[in-house]
C-alpha cells in the first residue's frame, strides 16, 4: 500500500513550476499594467495591491481595442496572419504527421529526426536565411522566373504580407507536427481496421475515424503554435520591416522597449492573453469532452 | 472736430461706464492678489512640466546650457591607477574597436572586457541595478536621468587633459554638461538622407526641400526606409514641414508630424529599421533616412567588393536646420577603478586612438580638431561625394538642432504617436 498523498506529490514540481514561471510572472504583468513608473529611471513599478491600482492605462488600451480604433486594426491584421498561418501549417503539417505515423515504416525514426533538425538552428538564423532566399536576386525568384511561373519576380521582402505568413508557417510548423504526430500515434489501429471491415473506404475511414480521433491533437497542436504566433514581432520585423505588416507583438515591443508607458505594453499583453485565454478554455472544454466520451 | 464735442451725453456715459464700482475694484484687487500669490506656483509647475527632467535637473538645450549637480566630490588629483583585475567597458555592441580597448588594457596592465547593451533604456536599467561597469557610453537625452539617479561619478578634469588639447572647443564645456563634470564626447553625427544615385533619379541636393523626396518616392516603393527611432522618424516629418522645434511637446505639432509620417505608407511603404549602413551599399534600399556615421560605415565596412562608393550620396540640411547629436563616455558609479576610468576617458579622446577607432571600426566621427572633411577626402578614406557626412565644429553651435531629453509627458506623446505610425493603420 502506498502512503496517502504520494501520487499528488508527483504533481508538486509541476505546480511549483506553474506558480513560479507562469502565475507569478503573469500577475507581475497585471501589476505593471495597473502600476506606475519610476520617476527617475522610468522603469515599470508594479503595484501588487489591487486596491492601489491605476486603471488609466488599461482603460485606454481597452478603448484602443474597440472596433475601428488603432489596436483593433492591428489585432485584426494579426488575427488574419495567424489564422492563415495556422491553416497552412495544418494543411502541410497534418499530411506529414499522418504519413509518418501510418506509412513511414522503418524510416519513421529518420523522418522524426529530420523534423527535429530545424530546432538545431536558431529561429532568428532561419528567418535571416529566408531573407537571403527571398531577396530580389535570391534563389526563390530565380526559380520562379526560370520556370516561367512569373514574369516579374515578386517583392517578397518589401512589406509583403504573404512573406510574413510564410515566415510564420516556416518558423512554427515543426511545433505543430510533433504533437500532432504523437496524437495520431495514439489512435488505436484496431478502430481503423474495424471501419474497413465494416466496408468503409480508406477515405471514409479517415474522415469518420482518424480525423475525429485526432481532433484533440489538432486543437492542442494549434494552441501550441497559435499562442506564440500572436505575440511574435521579430518575424514581421525581419521579413518585412514595414508598418503595413506589423503585428500586435510589435506594439507591445514599442512600449516595453523603453519610455514612460510600459503599463500600456503590459495592458496590451493582458488583453491579448484574455483573448488567447478564451481559445484555451475552448481547447480544455474539447479535451474534457473527448475524455468523457472515451470513458463512456 | 472731436465726436465728444458734438455728443456731450455720449461722452458722459462713456466716462461713467469706464468708472469702476467699489465692488468691481475689490474683485479686481482680489484677483490681482490671488494671481500674485499663485504666479510663482504656476510658473514653477509650468517649468516643471516643460523644462525639468528627472530629479529636478533642468532639461538641457543648445541655447539653454545646464550645469549638472555633483552628489559627491571627484577623486583627488595625482592618484596612481589601480592595478590588476578586469576593467569593464559598458557600451552598445560594435560601437568601439575591441583592439582599442585591448590596447588600453595592455598599457595599464589590466584585463579588459566589453559588456554590451542593445539600447540606452537597457543600459540605464542595468546601471541602476548596479551592473559591473567602469565606464559607460551615454547619450545626451539620458545624461540628466543618469546623474539624477546617481549612476555616474563626477570627473576630475586633471586626469583628462586631452579634452582641452584635442576636442572641439564647443564640446570642452558643452551645453548638456557645462564644465564637463561627468562626460567626455565620443562621437558626433548628423541625420540626413542617404541614397543610391544609380537608382534614384532626382537630384536631391538641388530640390527646394530635399526631405520632400520621401513624400514623392512612389517610384521607389519598397526600397525606402525610415530610421526605427521615434524621435528621428517623427523629427524627419517635422523638418519636412520646416518645423525646427524638434523637442516640441505640443500635441498638435506631434499629431501633424504623425499624419505626415503615416502619409508615407501608401506612397512608398517605408521599411522602418536601422540597418541602412548595410542595405544602402548592398542595394536593397535606395533611399533612407540615415545617420552620417552609418553612411561612413557603409563605405568603410559594408560596400561590396564590386560596389562603387561614388553611388552613395548623403545630404544633410544646412547648419541650424540639421539634426546633430553626440554620444559620450562617463564613469560608472559602480567602478572600483575610478582612476583607471578617468584614464580611459582621456585615452578614448587621444588623437590617434580616436582616429583609429573611427576609421578602422565604428565609422562614427569623433569631435577631434585634427579630423576634417578635406583631410579625409585627401587621404582617400571617404569619397568626395560623401564629404558632407563629416561635421564641422560650427555645426554644434547654440543654434543647432539636437534631440534632447523630454519630460515624461512629452516622451509619452512621442512614443504614442510613433506606435500609431508603426501600427500602419
Amino acid at each position: 500500500m502506498y502512503p496517502r498523498g504520494l501520487w499528488p506529490l508527483f504533481a508538486l514540481p509541476g505546480i511549483v513550476w506553474l506558480l513560479l514561471l507562469f502565475l507569478v510572472p503573469f500577475y507581475a504583468v497585471i501589476a505593471v499594467a495597473f502600476g506606475t513608473v519610476d520617476p527617475i529611471f522610468q522603469n515599470p513599478v508594479p503595484v501588487w495591491n489591487p486596491l492601489d491600482w491605476n486603471y488609466d492605462y488599461v482603460l485606454e488600451t481597452v478603448i484602443g481595442f474597440l472596433p475601428g480604433n488603432d489596436y483593433w486594426r492591428v489585432f485584426v491584421r494579426t488575427t488574419k496572419y495567424v489564422a492563415a498561418s495556422l491553416a497552412l501549417c495544418l494543411l502541410i503539417g497534418y499530411p506529414v504527421a499522418y504519413y509518418i505515423s501510418r506509412h513511414a515504416g522503418r524510416t519513421k525514426s529518420l523522418l522524426v529526426a529530420l523534423l527535429v533538425l530545424p530546432f538545431w538552428v536558431s529561429y532568428l538564423m532561419r528567418m535571416l536565411a529566408w531573407v537571403n532566399l527571398l531577396a530580389p536576386g535570391g534563389y526563390v525568384n530565380d526559380i520562379l522566373t526560370w520556370t516561367h511561373l512569373v514574369t516579374t519576380p515578386p517583392d517578397w521582402l518589401n512589406g509583403n504580407p504573404y512573406s510574413v505568413v510564410l515566415g510564420l508557417v516556416y518558423g512554427y510548423i515543426p511545433y505543430l507536427i510533433m504533437p500532432l504526430l504523437a496524437s495520431l500515434d495514439r489512435i488505436d489501429k484496431s478502430l481503423l481496421e474495424a471501419a474497413r471491415d465494416l466496408g468503409a473506404s480508406p477515405f471514409r475511414a479517415f474522415v469518420h475515424v482518424t480525423l475525429p480521433l485526432s481532433k484533440t491533437g489538432i486543437l492542442g497542436a494549434s494552441v501550441i503554435i497559435t499562442l506564440p504566433m500572436f505575440g511574435d514581432y521579430y518575424t514581421p520585423n525581419i521579413v518585412s520591416g514595414s508598418p503595413q505588416t506589423s503585428m500586435l507583438g510589435n506594439q507591445i515591443d514599442i512600449f516595453f522597449h523603453g519610455g514612460p508607458q510600459p503599463a500600456i505594453g503590459a495592458a496590451l499583453t493582458m488583453v491579448l492573453s484574455t483573448f488567447l485565454g478564451v481559445l484555451m478554455v475552448y481547447y480544455m472544454y474539447t479535451v474534457a469532452k473527448a475524455s468523457r466520451e472515451a470513458r463512456t | 472736430m472731436r465726436d465728444d464735442d458734438v455728443h456731450p451725453n455720449r461722452n458722459l456715459n462713456r466716462r461713467r461706464s469706464s468708472r469702476i464700482s467699489r465692488r468691481r475694484a475689490l474683485k479686481i484687487l482680489g484677483s490681482g492678489v490671488a494671481a500674485a500669490v499663485a504666479a510663482p506656483w504656476v510658473l514653477r509647475h509650468a517649468l516643471a512640466d516643460q523644462l525639468m527632467g528627472p530629479g529636478g535637473i533642468p532639461l538641457a538645450r543648445p541655447n539653454a546650457p545646464v550645469t549638472l549637480p555633483r552628489f559627491e566630490d571627484p577623486i583627488k588629483s595625482g592618484l596612481e591607477p589601480e592595478k590588476g583585475g578586469t576593467f569593464t567597458v559598458f557600451n552598445y555592441s560594435d560601437y568601439i574597436d575591441k583592439k582599442v580597448v585591448d590596447e588600453f588594457g595592455k598599457k595599464y596592465k589590466v584585463k579588459t572586457q566589453i559588456t554590451t547593451f542593445d539600447s540606452m533604456d537597457i543600459a540605464i536599467t542595468r546601471l541602476a541595478k548596479h551592473v559591473k561597469a567602469d565606464v559607460t557610453n551615454i547619450s545626451l537625452d539620458r545624461l540628466g536621468q543618469a546623474v539624477a539617479g546617481k549612476l555616474l561619478k563626477p570627473v576630475n578634469p586633471d586626469y583628462v587633459p586631452n579634452l582641452k588639447k584635442n576636442v572641439w572647443p564647443q564640446l570642452q564645456s558643452p551645453f548638456y554638461d557645462v564644465e564637463s563634470r561627468y562626460t567626455v564626447p565620443y562621437t558626433i553625427y548628423s541625420t540626413g538622407i542617404g541614397w543610391r544615385s544609380d537608382k534614384v533619379k532626382e537630384d536631391i541636393y538641388h530640390l527646394e526641400n530635399p526631405w520632400s523626396i520621401f513624400w514623392a518616392s512612389q517610384a521607389y516603393k519598397g526600397y525606402v526606409g525610415v530610421l526605427d527611432d521615434s524621435r528621428e522618424a517623427l523629427g524627419m516629418a517635422l523638418l519636412y514641414q520646416k518645423n525646427y522645434d524638434v523637442n516640441t511637446e505640443d500635441p498638435a505639432v506631434i499629431d501633424k508630424a504623425l499624419a505626415d509620417l503615416k502619409a508615407l505608407i501608401p506612397i512608398c511603404n517605408p521599411k522602418v529599421n536601422i540597418t541602412e549602413y548595410q542595405t544602402l551599399p548592398e542595394g536593397t534600399s535606395y533611399l533612407h533616412e540615415v545617420w552620417s556615421g552609418d553612411m561612413l560605415s557603409a563605405v568603410i565596412s559594408y560596400m561590396p567588393k564590386d560596389g562603387d562608393p561614388s553611388t552613395l550620396q548623403y545630404w544633410t540640411p544646412p547648419r541650424g536646420k540639421a539634426l546633430v547629436q553626440n554620444d559620450c563616455w562617463a564613469i560608472s558609479a559602480t567602478t572600483k577603478k575610478p582612476v583607471l576610468a578617468h584614464l580611459f576617458l582621456n585615452y578614448i579622446i587621444d588623437e590617434q586612438v580616436a582616429t583609429d577607432n573611427f576609421l578602422n571600426f565604428t565609422g562614427y566621427q569623433p569631435p577631434q580638431i585634427s579630423i576634417t572633411a578635406d583631410g579625409l577626402v585627401a587621404k582617400g578614406v571617404i569619397p568626395k561625394n560623401l564629404e558632407s557626412v563629416v561635421l564641422r565644429p560650427e555645426d554644434l553651435g547654440s543654434d543647432s538642432l539636437q534631440l534632447m531629453a523630454l519630460t515624461a509627458k512629452g516622451q509619452a506623446l512621442w512614443q504614442s504617436a510613433y506606435s500609431k505610425f508603426i501600427s500602419g493603420v
